[in-house]
C-alpha cells in the first residue's frame, strides 16, 4: 500500500464520531490553554495523562495532538491583545501583533494569525505525510550507538540554542537527568538514588515534575511579582478579517513561515520557538514597508504564526519516526505513547499503521476545526482573557494538585510536586529555562538504555560511538550546535576584531 | 543588605546547591549494587556522569556569579529582588501544603471550597463570596465527574455520607 491508501484509511478512521469528538475536544482545550497565560500545552497534556489511562491510545493521542497545535493557534490571541505571549512559540508575535492591536487593527492581526496558521498547518501536515514514512524507513538502519548519539544531539541542541546561557540550559538538563535517575534501574533492577524513601522506588512520575515546574513554579513566581503587574486587554473593535492589501502582504509570509517552521521543527532544536524568531527576522529583512515595523507590520504576525504551526508538524517527524522528542511538549507526548506501551520509532509505522495514519489524518481535520474556532468564534476566546488573574492561578493550582493527587491519592506525591515547584520558582528567578529539565527526565531512560546496549554489542569498546559514520556525524552536529551561539565571538577572535556582539540567542526557552 | 548583595548571595547559594547535589549523587552512587549477571555497563555509570555534570555546571555557574560575573543576569535578578513580595509567595506555598494535607480528612469538595477563595485572596482577589462559590462549584463538579464518570477515586472526607 502506498501513502495515499494509508492516508485514506486514516481519514476513514479519523472521521468516525468518536475520534471527531476527541479531536474537537483537544483543539478546544488547546485553544483555551493557548489563550490563557501561565498554562500551556505541555502542562495540559501532563495533567490529562492520568485521566486517559483507560482511553483507547489512538483517541487519546488525537486529543493530545489537538491540544498541542490548538495551543499554537490560541497563543497568538494573547500575544496580540495582551502583549503577553500565551505560550513561548508566540513571543515573536507580540512585537508586531500588539502594535497592530494598539492602532486598532486587532481584527486583521487575529485574522492573519488564524488563516496563516491554517495554511501553514495544512502545508506542513502534507510534508509530514510524505516525509515521515521515508524517514521511518531510513531510521530502521539506526543502531543503539546512533540512537544514543541522537539523544545527545537533542540534549545539546535544545539546551544550547534555546535560552540565553548554555550553562543555565545545562543546569536545567542535569536537574532533569537527576530526576530521571531516581528509582529502580530498568536494565539491572537495582535501586538508585531513592535515599531510602519507598515512594521513590517507582521513580518520579513525569506528571509530578511537569506540574511542579510549570504550574506551581509559575504560580509562585507570579505571586512573588504580584504587586508590580499591570495589564490591559485591547478590545477587538474591527471585524476579524483582512482587506485586499493585507491579504497580499500576508500570503508570502505564510508560505515562508511554513517552510522555515517545518524543517526547523523537525530538527532537534527545541520545537517552535526558534523558527518563529527566525521567521520574524526574515520578514523584517525582506519587507518593503520597513517604516511600519514596530508600529504594526502585518508580515511580522503572519510569518511567525505560520512558522509555529508548521513547526508542530515538524516536531512530529522525529517523534513518530525516531521516538525523539525535540521540545518539552513533545517529550510529554512521548511519555503518553509509553503509557500505552507504544514505542514511537521506525517500527511504529509497521506495527501500528492504523494509529499513525489516523493521527496524521486527524491533523488535517483538526486544522479545519481550528480555523472555525479561531475566526468566527474568536470573540468567545477574548472573553477568557478577562478571567481575573488571582482566580486563574488559583484554578491552575487546584487542577495541578488534582492531576497529581488523583494518580494515587498520595500526600507524598503532592508534597514532592510542591517541592519541585519551589525548584521551578527559583529556576524562573535565576533565568534557568525549565524545558531542558523535562526533556532530560523523559529522554534519560532512552539515552541510558541505548548507551548500555551499544557498549554491550561492542563488548565495552567505547570507540563504537565514533567509528560508525552515522553516530559520529550526529555527535559532530551536537558539537556544532554547542558552538553556534558563540560564532560571532569566535569570528571576532579569529579576525582580531573586538566587538561587543555577544552570543547569538535563538529564543527564551520558556515553553510551558 | 541591599538588593544586589541579596541576589548575589541567592545566586551563589543556588550554584553551591547544584554542586552539593552533584556531590550527593557521587557519594550515593557506590551504594547502588552492581547487577548480579554479566553486564558491560552497570547501573552506576550514568549516575556518575550526572553527578560530575552537576559539579561542573554548578562550578561554571558559580564562576559566572563571582569571578567572571554575568552582569545581565545579576542585574535581572537584582531588579526582581527589589520588587519581590515574599509574604505573598510564602503564604501561597503554605496554603498549598495545608490544602494537600486536608484533602484526605476533609474530603476533596470541602478542601477545594476552602482553598480556592483563600488562594485567590492571597493573590489579590477581594470578592470572597464569589470566590467561595466558584471554589465550591469546582470542587463539586470535579468530584462528581471524577468519581462517577471517569472512575477515579477522590476522598469524600466528612461528606462521605452525603456524596
Amino acid at each position: 500500500m502506498d501513502v495515499f491508501n494509508y492516508l485514506l484509511n486514516g481519514f476513514l478512521n479519523a472521521l468516525t464520531p468518536q475520534y471527531l469528538l476527541l479531536a474537537a475536544v483537544g483543539v478546544t482545550i488547546g485553544t483555551a490553554v493557548g489563550v490563557l497565560p501561565g498554562i500551556g500545552p505541555a502542562l495540559t497534556v501532563a495533567l490529562l495523562l492520568p485521566l486517559t489511562y483507560n482511553f483507547d491510545p489512538t483517541g487519546a493521542l488525537i486529543m493530545f495532538a489537538g491540544i498541542y497545535y490548538g495551543g499554537m493557534y490560541g497563543g497568538s490571541t494573547t500575544s496580540i491583545l495582551l502583549n503577553t505571549p500565551g505560550e513561548s512559540a508566540s513571543v515573536a508575535t507580540t512585537f508586531e501583533g500588539f502594535a497592530m492591536a494598539k492602532s486598532g487593527r486587532a481584527g486583521a492581526a487575529l485574522a492573519t494569525a488564524a488563516i496563516g496558521s491554517f495554511v501553514a498547518g495544512t502545508l506542513s501536515t502534507i510534508l509530514l505525510t510524505f516525509i515521515a514514512p521515508l524517514l521511518a524507513r531510513v531510521a530502521l538502519l539506526f543502531q543503539p550507538a546512533d540512537y544514543f548519539a541522537l539523544t545527545v544531539l537533542a540534549f545539546v541542541s535544545v539546551t544550547a540554542l534555546v535560552g540565553s546561557s548554555v550553562v543555565r540550559g545545562m543546569i536545567s538538563l542535569f536537574i532533569g537527568l537527576f530526576f530521571g535517575l531516581i528509582g529502580i534501574d530498568i536494565l539491572s533492577g537495582q535501586v538508585r538514588l531513592t535515599f531510602g524513601v519507598v515512594e521513590l522506588l517507582d521513580g518520579i512520575d513525569v506528571v509530578v515534575v511537569a506540574v511542579g515546574l510549570f504550574a506551581v513554579g509559575e504560580a509562585l513566581y507570579v505571586a512573588s511579582q504580584l504587586r508590580h503587574q499591570k495589564e490591559e486587554i485591547l478590545a477587538v473593535r474591527s471585524s476579524v478579517w483582512m482587506n485586499r492589501e493585507e491579504w497580499r502582504r500576508s500570503w508570502p509570509a505564510w508560505l515562508r513561515g511554513a517552510f522555515i517552521g517545518f524543517p526547523l521543527g523537525a530538527l532537534p532544536a527545541g520545537g517552535a520557538e526558534i523558527p518563529t524568531f527566525l521567521s520574524y527576522t526574515v520578514e523584517k529583512h525582506l519587507s518593503r514597508h520597513k517604516d511600519e515595523w514596530g508600529k504594526g507590520a502585518i508580515e511580522g504576525v503572519a510569518g511567525p504564526e505560520a512558522a509555529n504551526n508548521a513547526a508542530f508538524s515538524g516536531v512530529l517527524v522525529p517523534l513518530l519516526t525516531l521516538g525523539l522528542p525535540t521540545s518539552a511538549t513533545a517529550a510529554i507526548l512521548l511519555a503518553a505513547f509509553q503509557i500505552y506501551n507504544l514505542q514511537p520509532g521506525p517500527l511504529l509505522f509497521q506495527k501500528s499503521p492504523d494509529l499513525v495514519w489516523t493521527l496524521i489524518a486527524s491533523l488535517y481535520i483538526g486544522n479545519v476545526m481550528l480555523l472555525i474556532l479561531n475566526l468566527p468564534l474568536i470573540r468567545i476566546w477574548v472573553k477568557i482573557l478577562t478571567i481575573p488573574r488571582p482566580l486563574l492561578y488559583s484554578g491552575i493550582l487546584v487542577f495541578g494538585t488534582l492531576g497529581v493527587y488523583s494518580m494515587a491519592n498520595s500526600f507524598i506525591d503532592v508534597l514532592l510536586m510542591y517541592g519541585i515547584g519551589v525548584i521551578g520558582f527559583f529556576m524562573r528567578r535565576f533565568r534557568i529555562p525549565v524545558g531542558p529539565a523535562i526533556l532530560g527526565l523523559i529522554l534519560l531512560p532512552l539515552a541510558e538504555a541505548q548507551f548500555r546496549r551499544a557498549l554491550a554489542i561492542s563488548q565495552g569498546d567505547i570507540s563504537v560511538f565514533v567509528t560508525r559514520p552515522l553516530s559520529l556525524s550526529l555527535l559532530l552536529t551536537a558539537l556544532i550546535a554547542l558552538l553556534i551561539p558563540y560564532l560571532p565571538v569566535l569570528f571576532n577572535l579569529l579576525t582580531g576584531k573586538s566587538s561587543r556582539t555577544g552570543r547569538l540567542v535563538f529564543g527564551r526557552g520558556e515553553e510551558d | 543588605m541591599n538588593a544586589q548583595t541579596r541576589s548575589l548571595l541567592a545566586l551563589r547559594l543556588a550554584a553551591l546547591a547544584l554542586m552539593g547535589l552533584g556531590g550527593i549523587i557521587l557519594i550515593q552512587t557506590p551504594q547502588i549494587r552492581e547487577s548480579a549477571g554479566f553486564s558491560v555497563v552497570g547501573p552506576r555509570v550514568f549516575p556518575i556522569i550526572v553527578g560530575i555534570g552537576c559539579l561542573i555546571f554548578g562550578l561554571l555557574f558559580f564562576l559566572r556569579v563571582t569571578a567572571i560575573p554575568d552582569h545581565v543576569l545579576i542585574a535581572d535578578v537584582t531588579g526582581e529582588e527589589q520588587i519581590t513580595d515574599w509574604s505573598t509567595t510564602l503564604s501561597l506555598l503554605g496554603i498549598l501544603i495545608v490544602y494537600a494535607a486536608v484533602l484526605w480528612p476533609l474530603g476533596y469538595v470541602i478542601a477545594t471550597t476552602l482553598f480556592f477563595p483563600l488562594s485567590s485572596r492571597i493573590l489579590g482577589s477581594y470578592q470572597l463570596r464569589r470566590d467561595l462559590l466558584i471554589g465550591f462549584l469546582i470542587g463539586l463538579i470535579v468530584y462528581l465527574t471524577f468519581t462517577r464518570l471517569l472512575g477515579v477515586r477522590l476522598p469524600a472526607g466528612i461528606l462521605s455520607g452525603l456524596l
